[in-house]
């Protein structure tokens, strides 16, 4: 649960039990003749069990981390392990298959697919894991349960509100039993009322000891979990055990 | 593999048939394609089948003997000819033979009259032994007999299609018809044989052969065709062989020369038929075949569309996991199955107007699918769709999935 920012620790990977561990991670651009340093050495670990928010204003490199995390993206330089595994030498394949195992993501617009209902949406992710379609069935309805959808399980997206899709996305990054759930911006595209009730799920999900990482922009959606990470022009700026003063 | 094939399949249909119309348009192209080609085939194979059983009624085991001139030897006057002597060779020293029946034409297509009634036919002299070398029985009245051979009679065994022609009644028998300025009187009537290929096989008059070669009396020399049946444990090429050298010899031909006759058999003309009506079966079905690929591109196009449509969809899949042969197998399957589909719906129709073609037109046979054409439809749908939907499937295999993602 420690910033390492460049200390011998870091040097060897397999030190410690953390889930992630980054270390040096820099994403450069060319746009013309410019080099945008997107990410500019960011140096991480985090443990099993954590929640930990990632806020910062736009541009802030906040969706390149996020999607480097999510093995969505490859660093142009430095070091990530990922649960033991050093991502970057993984193939194309390879890192689908990590996303499918270790990752679960929750998008700001949710990401259903539109022709699927609830059921079929949760399912998707199992269908990459050879598993039988009855299987699939049970444990997404298991899901389903979960975030208390068990009634909506044949509508499709846009039968459903904006709260119940999101939760819809999040028992399809459930239903994997991934190492890690991703998050960006979740409450982002919902009312107070029902990012109250997503936040609840979240912290639901926390104590029975999932590992929560979120993206945000919103100061108070970031304070609900044990640790803030705040990113400024792709370096990280500020790290501090939640309740912490700011200053 | 087959985990992936089947999920494939599954959301294939999902998405065939969430989008019907489209569907249907787009696989119009196959549709017609197959449709094209299966009515042409099937109309063809009726045909071929038809005469298949047209010629085993001709008997399929039975030879037939004529003499044969070259066009350039013709030009020079020379005539080959198959004579009485070397029928009665044959008769001698031919193995394997049933029976055997010479044949003398008249050298033109004859004038027959009835009362006021006249038509033109093909008038024969043959012996009894024709009857059971050619299977061509009386339906009234008798054949003709050696004895009717022997005396010259002037008597003949008509076809239903002359009978027809000179409006003979119904019995035909005992009434005289006029053949060349002399009078015949007919003993009998043939069954109705039908055509083959636009030749009539019941206009037909036939007279003793001996009748026949007194009425062609100035002529000098005759010019005959001897037709013959094997025996049931005699060899066609056998007695071919045999045959040949028989005559080769009674004509006194040198090693280096070739024949001056030609032996056919039922079989070979059958053979000559179906080679015919397989090449115009291959040329037009290979015209019609290329909508198939026009079909096959309408497919690709469509799938391209669909793969930008569902851009999004597709960096959903690769975020939560899907690999690159999954998106791959996705598309690709789908192409097929729109295709195949496209077959179906095609082989159905086109096997419907192939019936509705050869039912409408009379004395047509009936349209018929082998098989092979029904697996060459589709599979050869399969194919394009396989073909034309690599381009697509690889451009969705191949998104990046955060740019997949961001798409609008």
């Amino acid at each position: 649960m420690n910033l390492v920012d460049g200390s011998a620790a870091a040097k060897d990977p397999g030190e410690g039990s953390a889930l992630i561990r980054m270390r040096d991670i820099r994403k450069h651009y060319e746009m013309g003749s410019q080099t945008v340093r997107a990410l500019d050495g960011i140096n991480i670990e985090i443990d099993r069990g954590d929640w930990v928010s990632f806020i910062g204003s736009s541009g802030s490199g906040k969706s390149t981390f996020l999607n480097i995390m999510g093995c969505l993206d490859r660093p142009s330089g430095g070091e990530y392990f990922l649960n033991g595994v050093y991502v970057e030498e993984l193939g194309a394949n390879q890192l689908a298959e990590i996303r499918n195992r270790e990752i679960g993501f929750i998008f700001q617009s949710f990401n259903l697919l539109p022709r699927a209902t609830a059921l079929g949406n949760v399912m998707q992710p199992l269908v990459y894991r050879r598993i039988s379609y009855r299987r699939r069935k049970e444990m997404a309805m298991e899901a389903l349960r979960r975030v208390k959808l068990d009634d909506r399980m044949s509508h499709l997206p846009n039968q459903l509100s904006g709260g119940q899709r999101q939760r819809v996305a999040i028992a399809r990054a459930l239903v994997t039993e991934p190492s890690i759930l991703l998050a960006d911006e979740p409450t982002g595209n919902l009312d107070s009322r029902t990012s109250a009730e997503i936040m609840q799920l979240f912290d639901q999900l926390h104590r029975e000891g999932q590992t929560l990482i979120l993206v945000t922009h919103e100061e108070d959606v970031a304070g609900l979990g044990d640790r803030v990470i705040e990113l400024l022009d792709g370096k990280i700026i500020r790290d501090r055990r939640a309740g912490e003063p700011l200053h | 593999m087959f985990h992936v094939i089947l999920e494939s399949t599954r959301s294939a249909l999902i998405s065939i048939f969430a989008h019907g119309l489209r569907s249907f348009l787009t696989t119009l192209g196959i549709v017609i394609g197959v449709a094209g080609v299966i009515a042409v085939v099937s109309l063809t194979q009726g045909m071929s089948a038809f005469i298949g059983e047209s010629f085993s009624s001709l008997g399929s085991n039975s030879l037939t003997i004529q003499s044969y001139t070259p066009i350039a030897e013709q030009m020079r006057g020379a005539r080959a000819r198959l004579t009485p002597e070397d029928l009665e060779l044959i008769e001698r020293r031919g193995e394997g033979i049933a029976s055997i029946t010479p044949i003398l034409y008249a050298n033109r297509m004859s004038q027959v009259r009835y009362a006021a009634q006249t038509t033109f036919s093909q008038i024969m002299g043959t012996t009894y032994a024709y009857r059971d070398v050619a299977q061509s029985y009386v339906r009234r009245g008798r054949f003709i007999a050696e004895s009717d051979n022997l005396t010259r009679r002037r008597v003949t065994v008509i076809g239903e299609k002359v009978l027809e022609d000179l409006g003979l009644p119904a019995n035909p028998v005992n009434e005289y018809v006029e053949l060349g300025g002399e009078w015949f009187k007919v003993i009998g009537l043939l069954e109705a044989k039908g055509e083959i290929m636009g030749f009539n096989q019941d206009d037909i008059v036939i007279v003793p052969y001996a009748t026949m070669r007194s009425l062609q009396g100035n002529q000098a020399r005759a010019d005959i065709q001897i037709q013959l049946s094997l025996s049931e444990n005699a060899d066609v090429e056998d007695t071919t062989r045999q045959l040949t050298t028989l005559l080769r010899n009674a004509h006194g031909l040198e090693p280096d020369e070739d024949d001056d006759f030609v032996i056919n058999t039922a079989e070979q003309l059958m053979e000559t038929f179906d080679t015919i009506i397989n090449m115009v079966t291959l040329v037009i079905g290979g015209i019609v075949s290329i909508s198939l690929l026009v079909g096959g591109i309408g497919i690709m196009n469509i799938m391209l569309v669909s793969v930008t449509e569902r851009t999004r969809e597709i960096g959903i899949c690769k975020a939560i996991g899907a690999k690159r042969h999954h998106i791959l197998a996705q598309f690709l399957i789908e192409a097929m199955l729109l295709s195949l589909l496209g077959g179906l719906i095609g082989l159905a129709l086109g096997y419907g107007l192939g019936s509705a073609i050869s039912s409408s037109i009379d004395s047509f046979p009936s349209a018929s699918i082998p098989l092979w054409a029904i697996t060459l439809a589709l599979g050869f749908s399969g194919f394009v769709g396989v073909l034309f939907g690599i381009l697509p499937a690889a451009k969705a295999a191949n998104l990046d999935p955060i740019d997949a993602l961001r798409y609008e």
